[in-house]
């Protein structure tokens, strides 16, 4: 009697051939091809992305009469990339989170793995399925994207950036789909793990980030700078501007103190911020010349400030829109604090890459045979 | 053995199939509790047992979808579980539980079962029509495969598992669905395949369509190996036979006279009695047209396999 072992795949478990890859992703391509209206879909997107980008440009024409048009083009670029990115978050899982086990309760996933095809071939074979489906609909998108371009306003390179960084995140949900459909039995439970899984990262985590912001704010003494009338004098026990003035028509001035302050120390969970998909594109893409007013540049900002935490003096004065002027240095030092940070994308990519990687792994991993243990409820053929 | 590519199947079926102890549960169900299996190349073994014994269990673990608890296993000479690979190579393995992708072509099916098993290229085209020729479906070749019967279906199943040209062959219910015509083809083509080399497992539950396929019948029940029987000495054993006469109370007559044993005659005035081999027949039906009798027929009665399951179960009793 031979010995029992859990773990019975053979050295080629990992191995991947051209070959294998190309007839599993032609199978599924296929099926798909000719079992589903994908033209029909494929107009139904088109169509709300068209009649989406229309509303934008009408509503940024009637409100931005006075603006800059390259800033409006900015801005609804930042918009209708936002707009695919949501929008094919919510196509993907479709298109892969029911591979393994619909394949699986149709009685042909046993077909493939008696094969010569390895678990591996099997498993990215249907995710590059999945992914050249998502593709296109990221090419119908394009024409749109490129409307948004051409407003102006937006670099090419952001262009491309924002584009590329759009398949990589389509490529990530469906290895998240093909995970879900290799670990559960059923392709409802898949299809749903997957949303949830999606939407954690893409809604989830910044909803973490504001509910654990209290636990990081912490009472300090900090400089701080204040408007006051110019006749007031600090109080140091009171911890309060103190004026005898009674009329108060002393013209206001910003003023220094040392005080006792509330400080949110976002560097400290920033990064539950850096894997969401919209921050990863909006820090990745290169800034436009203007004012950085779009949705993509503003994100950008304001994660990187977080990441800086708060800074060292706090500026109340910068409130006060007329004493802007007083203040243009101290915005600028901060502006050079956050030019000087690190890219945060990288991380963002990075988690989200191994994301995609692990559940491609886990379904590799799922699909091997012969088979020790089964999941629940499944059959093996 | 090259992965790339499968040049020629030189039908190598090795020792074929060994099975000892083999035992697979599935959580608290024992689905196969211990099953000594043997499927020697050149002869078609048929795996007899009821629903629910563990033929499917046992095929799956054979075609290496499945790892055993226990037991040794090897299929055309390599271990399930440590080379999978090599056995795939050399195994083709026809599934009861019927799916196929429904919306391909029978050409195309074939062709991607060809392309997975790593089939050379150039071939494949040519090795496709050939089979399509073989069950049959060459009329139907580029019509969907959703439109396929039901029989239709199995015949495309065991093109599927013929693509690589095994030299094992494990078929699970092979003949459900298939019409009289099509049973004798599968016969046919089975039977080429172990005169060729090939060692066949064929399992079902039902005895009569077996009867006339297999060498060999290994008998399951409740997840073990019950028996083996060689149906040539089965056939040559003793068996129950049906004789009928035009006049049954001349033929009981005789019988009692012969000094033979049997039972009541039936609503048609057919009699059952035991007899040992074709050699005893003859001489029965030479002394029964020798004493006058009106014989219309004398034949075995149920097949070998029926016989052999139904004795079987007697001495179990």
């Amino acid at each position: 009697m031979s010995e029992i072992v859990d773990t019975p795949p053979g050295p080629r478990t990992w191995q991947v051939s051209w070959t294998g890859l190309r007839t599993v992703a032609v199978l599924e391509l296929r099926q798909r091809v000719r079992s589903t209206r994908w033209i029909t879909i494929l107009v139904i997107w088109a169509l709300l992305l068209g009649a989406m980008t229309t509303l934008l440009h009408l509503a940024f024409r009637r409100l931005g009469q006075g603006g800059e048009s390259e800033e409006v083009g900015a801005i609804i670029f930042g918009l209708i990339v936002y707009l695919v990115l949501s929008l094919g978050s919510l196509i993907s899982p479709a298109l892969s989170a029911t591979s393994v086990n619909g394949d699986r309760s149709a009685g042909v996933l046993a077909t493939l793995q008696t094969t010569l095809l390895t678990p591996a071939e099997i498993a990215l074979g249907k995710l590059g399925a999945a992914w050249l489906t998502a593709l296109a609909f990221l090419a119908v998108a394009l024409p749109f994207l490129g409307w948004g371009f051409l407003d102006g306003g937006t670099p090419p390179g952001r262009f491309l950036i924002t584009l590329t960084l759009l398949a990589v995140m389509l490529l990530v949900v469906c290895a998240v789909g093909l995970g879900w459909s290799a670990i559960t039995s059923r392709t409802t439970s898949s299809a749903v793990l997957t949303y949830l899984t999606i939407t954690f990262v893409g809604v989830g985590l910044p909803v973490l980030f504001f509910m654990l912001a209290p636990l990081v704010t912490t009472t300090e003494r900090r400089t701080v700078r204040d408007m006051v009338s110019q006749s007031a004098v600090w109080d140091p026990r009171g911890q309060v501007w103190m004026s005898n003035e009674m009329n108060g028509d002393s013209p206001m001035v910003c003023r220094e103190s040392f005080q006792e302050t509330t400080v949110t120390h976002s560097e400290r969970i920033w990064w539950l911020l850096a894997g969401n998909p919209f921050v990863v594109l909006a820090d990745a893409s290169p800034m436009p010349d203007g004012n950085g007013d779009d949705i993509l540049s503003s994100i950008r900002t304001n994660v990187r400030d977080l990441r800086l935490g708060a800074p060292a003096v706090q500026d109340r004065c910068a409130d006060w829109g007329r004493m802007r002027a007083e203040n243009a240095a101290q915005q600028e030092k901060r502006q050079k604090q956050r030019q000087a940070l690190n890219a945060t994308w990288p991380y963002g990519l990075a988690v989200n890459l191994l994301l995609g990687t692990t559940f491609t792994a886990v379904a590799i991993r799922r699909l091997r045979a012969p088979a020790a243990k089964l999941p629940r409820g499944t059959r093996v053929a | 053995m090259d992965y790339a590519l499968i040049e020629s199947n030189d039908l190598d079926a090795g020792t074929g199939v060994v099975a000892r102890g083999v035992r697979r549960t599935f959580g608290d169900v024992v689905a196969v509790d211990s099953m000594d299996l043997d499927v020697p190349p050149g002869r078609v073994t048929a795996l007899v047992g009821p629903n629910g014994s563990g033929k499917t269990t046992l095929l799956l673990v054979l075609a290496t979808l499945l790892a055993p608890d226990a037991g040794t296993v090897t299929v055309a000479g390599a271990d399930p579980r440590t080379d999978p690979w090599e056995v795939r190579r050399r195994t083709g393995w026809m599934p009861d539980a019927f799916g196929t992708w429904e919306t391909l072509t029978c050409r195309e099916v074939l062709e991607t079962v060809a392309a997975a098993y790593r089939l050379p290229r150039a071939g494949i085209r040519a090795r496709v029509d050939e089979l399509l020729e073989l069950v049959h479906l060459a009329d139907l070749a580029d019509r969907p495969t959703q439109v396929l019967s039901r029989g239709q279906k199995q015949r495309l199943g065991l093109a599927r598992a013929l693509v690589h040209s095994p030299a094992v062959l494990l078929l699970d219910e092979p003949a459900s669905g298939l019409d009289p015509r099509s049973r004798i083809e599968l016969r046919g083509i089975v039977r080429d395949l172990a005169t060729a080399g090939a060692a066949v497992l064929v399992s079902s539950h039902v005895l009569a369509e077996l009867d006339t396929l297999a060498d060999r019948a290994v008998f399951v029940s409740g997840g073990c190996t019950v028996s083996v029987r060689d149906l040539d000495v089965a056939s040559a054993g003793p068996r129950t036979w049906t004789v009928r006469a035009l006049d049954a109370g001349a033929l009981e007559r005789a019988l009692d006279a012969l000094g033979r044993v049997h039972g009541d005659p039936g609503v048609d005035g057919a009699v059952e009695l035991e007899l040992t081999g074709d050699d005893d027949a003859a001489s029965l039906l030479s002394a029964l047209v020798h004493d006058d009798v009106p014989v219309v027929s004398l034949r075995p009665s149920g097949g070998v396999l029926e016989q052999a399951y139904l004795s079987l179960t007697k001495e179990r009793q």
